[in-house]
């Protein structure tokens, strides 16, 4: 929006700004007015006080080695071309969005008390057992989703860096620490405030991985106090209020990482593939050795555990499964869409903002699609529901809200995708746009959409895997037509069948796998 | 303030605006009957129910799922006397009040006659169709001599290390609270202290729990009596086992009531009379995994033969459930945390 000041249509990115923070009030208004009046006691009592302290230490600490080991990961895969180094990617793209309950079962597969670990350690006649439940679990399935997500941004990123400074830092025989000083730092450094805040809200509001390897309920997240509240206490005035409260320090937490690590400016002007000089250093050689070992050793087992599901596999495939497949896979594509359109609107709003030179709009719009996640999704859930009770049927509000509070669960992981990309557009060709008067639509589609179709293949991708596995609000409103896989799971397990439901979580991630694999051989093609 | 929400939606979404229901010619009424999502799965009974009752009532039985019976209570909640739901089938007892305090529930009006259950049934809301004891299930090949006692089994440093469900999040994992009441009394929250460091975890639900322990995270995991029987009928396994507790079990009973909202009231009677009939409640044993709360006149299955039997029942009423519900959760996350 860059033409004539004084003449501005609002930005779509405003519009869909306005109506997430809408949804967000319509949802607390409607609890609210469901709870009809009943005074809402919010006693901090000793317990949640607990709970409150324990999430924040837990949630940074997850945010902390998350960052800390995708980063390195992400520096690994950029110095290093290897056989299987597609295959690495697709698999950090899986990683990041596998199910909760599917990471919780393949965590105790590998490292529970009869998991592959403990076998290893019987057959070396240890007597000692590893035991997952507790911090160990939690950090990691924590840093198993999150630092796979951090190295696919992070490597992302890296690939954006202008070619002319990899040329200069060739030229002046930079040290690999020189390198990484001037040339790494600067882009992993504009990735991490979004970034630091989205894993941060992701590890605060975690629900079932923290309550079920948590190992009791000292290790809790507001999340499951919100959800008590809702559903067992169907105290809704409570729940309102806890969900406020976790609202209130996710906002504050979010500002503060923004304030406190200011986006370094890039200003890339040409972009070819660049050979890194510190790739030959002896050194950085056995570091990315090291790296790639470990994260390979945290990653890989988890996600090699979910084909234990491969051999109940034939017993799964029927009438049921495919009708569960089809809905996935339509809620999948329909919220997917959606979360990569609103991602593009907020991100282009951003843009927007900044070349008015307004910061602070701008880190508003950029703080925004993470925020949403602080809104737990069942007070969503219901709050909307309660909204639309009475105009259209259960049934339908199902069809709706499905493809919807995914698409919001999703926005926030295609935004980071997508919000550097455009911010680059913006850098390149910002100036040149404001000068031939290039605005909208049509900007889009000539200067910003050859940028982002990269970066949108990766955030269609995370969108429609997030959305395939999801399961949250299928468990209010799933059954009849509306069931989905992760649906189908819970019923086979909740039949005693948990072979099938591996099965099952099996499907899903390979759903995930095959879908980032794509994006992957989308995104090499277009560089070539 | 009502009408705004669905104009601000259609602003925001212009979705709102969903075709409305095919107004179809409806000779047959249609019964809803929601339910949680095992019951009507691939393996629960659901299906055949809904083809017997047809067979016979002239109406079209549609099932309407929520993931268990927490989400069930909680998806009525949400609709109020909006909802589409005839009859609900499938909370337990435990949440029974919660229930009738929803004001959505009617009298069912049904003549149950003799019951098959080990307490007298004289609810005129509710209606069991199925029960079955709590009990720790565990492997006879990996755990030996498994507590006697609930008393052993909470208080025993050396005991074997079970796998529960948060009472805040599960059915069966409220139970437990109310069987330790029952068993402990005042010094319920002492007893919670004593077996916590050998809980493995608390779960969600009873399917994680189970998971967890068919996994091998845990020598016991808290489940129902007629468990071991699946996996003796569906596996040929004989290795699981409940443990017979000398003081007695809590009971956990599933019932179903009709609406107040219902525009088939009589079809909903109905339905709540062949509940309680052969042709349901043969289903429910191998279906549900559950004992038949009017036990069909082939009896029990093979499979449920050798199941313990508990000496005491227990089972509290829904008005004193309701009222100790928080102060109960409040003792066991003060003890657990302590």
């Amino acid at each position: 929006m860059t033409r004539l000041a004084g003449v501005r249509a609002p930005h779509p990115g405003a519009l869909v700004a306005l109506a997430l923070a809408g949804l967000a009030a319509l949802a607390f208004g409607a609890l609210l007015e469901a709870a009809q009046g009943r005074a809402a006691t919010l006693a901090l009592d000793a317990y949640l006080r607990r709970v409150l302290v324990f999430s924040l230490t837990q949630a940074a600490l997850s945010t902390v080695l998350s960052l800390v080991l995708g980063a390195a990961l992400a520096l690994a895969l950029a110095r290093r071309r290897f056989v299987g180094r597609d295959l690495v990617l697709a698999a950090l793209g899986a990683a990041a969005v596998m199910p909760a309950i599917v990471v919780v079962f393949s965590v105790v597969a590998v490292w529970g008390r009869s998991g592959w670990i403990a076998s290893a350690m019987d057959a070396l006649g240890l007597a000692s057992r590893p035991d997952p439940f507790g911090w160990p679990g939690i950090l990691l399935a924590h840093v198993f989703l999150n630092a796979s997500f951090a190295a696919r941004i992070f490597l992302d990123a890296l690939a954006r860096a202008p070619a002319e400074h990899w040329r200069l830092a060739a030229i002046l025989g930079f040290s690999p620490r020189a390198t990484f000083a001037h040339l790494d730092w600067p882009i992993l450094r504009s990735e991490l405030p979004g970034l630091a805040g989205l894993v941060f809200l992701l590890c605060f509001t975690s629900f079932a991985i923290v309550l079920t390897l948590g190992g009791g309920p000292g290790k809790a997240t507001l999340e499951v106090a919100i959800f008590s509240a809702l559903r067992v206490e169907l105290d809704f005035a409570r729940a309102a209020m806890l969900a406020g409260l976790q609202l209130a320090i996710c906002l504050s937490l979010t500002l503060l990482l923004h304030w406190a690590v200011t986006k370094a400016p890039v200003a890339p002007t040409e972009r070819l593939p660049a050979a890194r000089p510190d790739a030959a250093d002896p050194r950085l050689r056995i570091l990315d050795g090291m790296v790639l070992a470990i994260a390979g050793a945290l990653i890989a087992p988890l996600l090699l555990a979910t084909l234990e599901g491969v051999l109940a596999l034939p017993r799964i495939l029927d009438a049921d499964l495919a009708d569960a497949a089809a809905t996935s896979l339509v809620v999948a594509l329909v919220s997917a869409g959606l979360a990569c359109a609103m991602a593009i609107a907020l991100a282009g709003a951003a843009q927007a903002a900044q070349a008015r030179r307004r910061t602070r709009l701008a880190a508003a719009y950029d703080v925004l699609p993470a925020l949403v996640l602080a809104v737990p999704p069942f007070a969503l859930t219901a709050g909307l529901f309660l909204a639309l009770r009475g105009h259209v049927s259960p049934a339908q509000a199902g069809f709706l809200l499905l493809p919807l509070v995914n698409a919001i669960g999703a926005l926030p992981f295609a935004y980071r995708f997508l919000a550097p990309a455009l911010a680059t557009s913006a850098e390149r060709h910002g100036r040149v746009c404001a000068l031939l008067g290039l605005t909208g639509w049509r900007r889009l589609v000539v200067v910003d959409w050859p940028m982002a179709r990269r970066p949108l293949a990766g955030a269609f991708a995370v969108a429609a895997a997030l959305s395939f596995g999801d399961f949250g609000i299928v468990a209010l409103f799933g059954g009849g037509e509306l069931r989905t896989l992760p649906y189908l799971l819970y019923e086979r397990l909740g039949s005693y069948r948990l072979d099938e439901a591996a099965a099952i979580g099996l499907l899903l991630v390979a759903a995930a796998f095959a879908l980032s694999a794509l994006a992957t051989r989308m995104a090499d093609a277009d560089r070539r | 303030m009502r009408n705004a929400y669905p104009l601000a939606l259609a602003a925001l979404f212009g979705a709102a605006l969903l075709p409305a229901p095919p107004a179809a010619a409806q000779e047959r009424p249609t019964l809803t009957v929601y339910t949680y999502s095992s019951f009507v799965g691939r393996y629960g009974p659901g299906e055949a129910i809904a083809e017997r009752f047809e067979a016979s009532c002239g109406c079209d039985l549609e099932w309407v799922t929520a993931d268990d019976a927490g989400s069930l209570l909680g998806r009525l909640r949400l609709e109020g006397e909006s909802t589409t739901a005839d009859v609900v089938l499938g909370h337990d007892m435990n949440l029974a009040g919660e229930a009738r305090d929803l004001g959505l529930f009617a009298p069912h009006g049904v003549e149950t006659g003799e019951l098959d259950m080990p307490v007298a049934w004289d609810d005129e809301t509710f209606l069991p169709y199925d029960w079955g004891y709590l009990a720790f299930v565990y492997d006879t090949t990996r755990l030996d001599s498994p507590p006697e006692s609930l008393e052993a089994l909470f208080t025993d440093a050396a005991g074997p290390s079970v796998v529960l469900q948060d009472p805040r999040t599960s059915a069966p994992g409220f139970g437990l609270l109310l069987w330790s009441s029952a068993v402990f009394g005042e010094g319920m929250a002492d007893a919670w202290e004593a077996l916590t460091p050998r809980v493995v975890t608390f779960t969600t639900g009873w399917s994680e729990a189970y998971g967890l322990f068919l996994e091998g995270e845990a020598d016991m995991v808290l489940s129902y009596s007629t468990s071991p029987a699946y996996h003796r009928a569906v596996e040929d396994e004989t290795r699981y086992e409940a443990a017979r507790f000398a003081e007695g079990h809590y009971l956990h009973v599933e019932i179903a009531g009709m609406t107040t909202t219902t525009d088939v009231p009589d079809l909903a009677r109905d339905f709540l009379a062949f509940m309680l009939e052969e042709d349901f409640q043969s289903l429910i044993p191998e279906g549900n995994w559950m004992y038949p709360a009017n036990l069909p006149s082939s009896g029990l299955p093979e499979s449920f033969e050798g199941l313990i039997e508990p000496g005491e029942a227990f089972l509290f009423d829904a008005e004193r459930v309701s009222a100790e519900r928080r102060a109960l959760i409040d003792t066991w996350l003060e003890a657990t945390t302590r």
